[in-house]
């Protein structure tokens, strides 16, 4: 039931960002395909030669998942290295603002879609366990007239540090998580973690599963942004919280003008000497230029069935913070 | 810099004026399909050059490994001596040949069977002896075969990528020539070599940084002797990206070395490090 007045918006976008690229066609999404009878899961069983966009590419819709594949199988190794460099350490502040937007309690299930080397699901592990331990300590504050066995007892009790949090990460891309992997390892996070390989748009998760949803700087790189807001949709129980952030457009035009050419000057560039790969930088920043607006963005998501859609602008819009509720099952 | 900027800027006023794609497009637009000089080129501005340059001269330094980086600096800061070799290229018979030609060294286009069956002593077998050595082997020496060799990406002129691609593969005949082996002593010498040959910035940065990271026994040696002799036979020797050496497999490599003025080494390489 996609609302026709937005898709004809975007379509209408899309032709003014394909303008540069010689020989284009219309590079708009597919309009959702009508419901069939399981559910509310998209059948996706059209088989149009339709095309859509790699950064300012025209590729095939088919082509664009296998592209995108590869550009982060080869970035994955430096990807957190490549991340600092590129936004000078201030990454890691929006996906800071992010937690604390969110502010989950123990007892949160999320699910981190996209969330490959898993930046979103340690912070959440860090943030509920500091909750958790907080809500420990103000418990015993309050219980003033336990005997010793009593509090031993309590401490001896605790298995779940975190209070029955749980996150899911999930990401199309093995060597992503497989970075992922090593981190958690490294870094010491065990419980309460789980890595899944799986499609935003096809997620194999059953219907009303968890309580918040994320998606951090993943969107943009998804062929059908439509059904991946419509499985988020179905995947999140009702009361449950969707949340993205993603690159947007910036609303200062000084500021854009400067963004711009440290966008296509800089950051291929520093693809190429610390990476060694300038295509894939060069995909990253085109792909920013082709994602919608924030009011765009905010009816794409409400035609997904979200309510009290608001989004939050971080550094002048260069990152944007998208939330919604899903408050009726459909 | 502001000069910089501006050419930056340029191309971008031109897209001012009505909504659609933002400033920096025009580089991108263009590296699509027909923008292209040659498969694997991307265009780049003034200010992506001087920052690629900057950057992979930094990175080669701090990482001896990246020979990628080695070569992207030679790309971009190599425009002006690139046209003088070329120039050069032209005025020779041999040379205008291999302009001509464009012939490729890699694995697929080597023969290595009729290489095999060469005479010993001649120019093939020395070369193909020297590609076995080094890519079998792997005890501190780098690896190397025709095909590490990676495609010119920065050159804005479809010739002078040609150029810089033919020094790129000639590199490992100047080993054999030379009688030089892979490790970091031997690259300094032939670095050396070709810095007087070819006068690119790329390889006079590495002859005067590359030794920084060297022990001070080899670099003793390295001043002492080879330095000297690589430098007298780069001066002497005719420039060697106007020898087809494609058609001089069979030509014995004492010949070959005659012919170019090309001296033993002072000192056997192998041994140190």
């Amino acid at each position: 039931m996609a609302a026709p007045r937005s898709w004809a918006l975007w379509s209408f976008c899309g032709c003014g960002w394909s303008r540069a690229v010689s020989g284009c066609r219309l590079p708009g999404l597919r309009s959702s395909s009508p419901r069939g009878p399981l559910g509310a899961r998209l059948l996706s069983q059209e088989k149009e030669a339709t095309e859509t966009h790699f950064g300012f590419e025209t590729v095939s819709e088919e082509e664009k998942g296998g592209k995108v594949y590869q550009v982060f199988e080869s970035v994955a190794k430096k990807y957190d290295v490549m991340n600092d460099m590129m936004s000078l350490g201030i990454h890691r502040v929006w996906k800071d603002l992010l937690l604390w937007k969110m502010r989950p309690f123990p007892g949160t299930q999320l699910l981190d879609v996209a969330g490959g080397t898993g930046d979103i699901a340690f912070r959440f592990l860090n943030y509920v366990q500091a909750q958790h331990q907080r809500k420990q300590k103000r418990q015993l504050r309050a219980q003033q007239n336990l005997s010793w066995e009593e509090i031993a007892r309590k401490y001896q009790n605790e298995e779940d540090s975190l209070g029955g949090s749980h996150v899911m990460v999930c990401d199309i891309n093995k060597e992503m998580l497989k970075i992922g992997k090593q981190k958690a390892r490294a870094q010491g996070y065990k419980a309460g973690l789980a890595w899944i390989l799986g499609d935003a748009e096809e997620l194999p998760f059953d219907d009303n599963k968890f309580d918040v949803y994320t998606i951090a700087f993943g969107i943009r790189n998804v062929t059908h942004i439509d059904q991946a807001l419509q499985e988020a949709h179905r995947v999140l129980k009702p009361g449950g919280r969707f949340l993205c952030l993603e690159f947007s457009q910036v609303n200062n035009p000084l500021l854009s003008r400067l963004y711009d050419v440290y966008s296509f000057q800089v950051i291929p560039v520093l693809g190429e000497v610390i990476a060694g790969d300038w295509k894939s930088y060069q995909y990253l920043v085109e792909s920013i230029r082709q994602f919608p607006s924030q009011e765009e963005f905010k009816e794409m998501i409400e035609d997904a069935g979200f309510q009290k859609v608001t989004y939050e602008n971080l550094t002048s819009g260069i990152v944007a913070i998208h939330s919604g509720f899903k408050l009726y099952l459909r | 810099m502001a000069t910089l900027l501006r050419g930056v800027l340029r191309p971008l006023y031109a897209f001012r004026g009505g909504p659609g794609p933002p400033a920096g497009v025009p580089f991108r637009a263009v590296s699509h399909g027909t923008g292209l000089l040659y498969p694997e080129h991307i265009p780049t501005s003034v200010l992506q050059k001087v920052l690629l340059a900057a950057g992979s001269a930094g990175m080669a330094l701090y990482d001896p490994y990246r020979h990628d980086m080695v070569a992207v600096l030679g790309e971009t800061t190599g425009r002006r001596t690139l046209k003088v070799l070329r120039d050069q290229m032209k005025r020779d018979p041999e040379g205008a040949q291999i302009l001509q030609e464009r012939p490729r060294i890699s694995l697929s286009t080597l023969d290595m069977g009729k290489l095999r069956s060469l005479p010993e002593g001649s120019f093939g077998r020395a070369y193909l002896h020297f590609l076995d050595v080094n890519v079998a082997s792997g005890r501190g020496m780098t690896r190397v075969s025709p095909d590490t060799r990676a495609p010119t990406r920065f050159v804005d002129d479809e010739e002078l990528a040609y150029v810089i691609q033919r020094y790129r593969e000639i590199h490992d005949m100047l080993h054999a020539l030379l009688g030089m082996p892979t490790n970091i002593l031997g690259e300094i010498v032939v670095k050396w070599f070709e810095a007087v040959q070819t006068g690119l910035p790329m390889c006079v940065l590495s002859a005067l940084f590359g030794p920084i990271r060297l022990s001070a026994q080899s670099l003793q040696l390295l001043i002492s002797e080879l330095i000297p002799w690589a430098v007298e036979n780069g001066r002497r020797a005719p420039c060697v990206l106007n020898v087809y050496y494609e058609r001089r497999w069979e030509q014995p490599l004492q010949a070959l070395r005659q012919e170019l003025g090309i001296t033993e080494p002072p000192l056997r390489v192998e041994g140190l490090v």
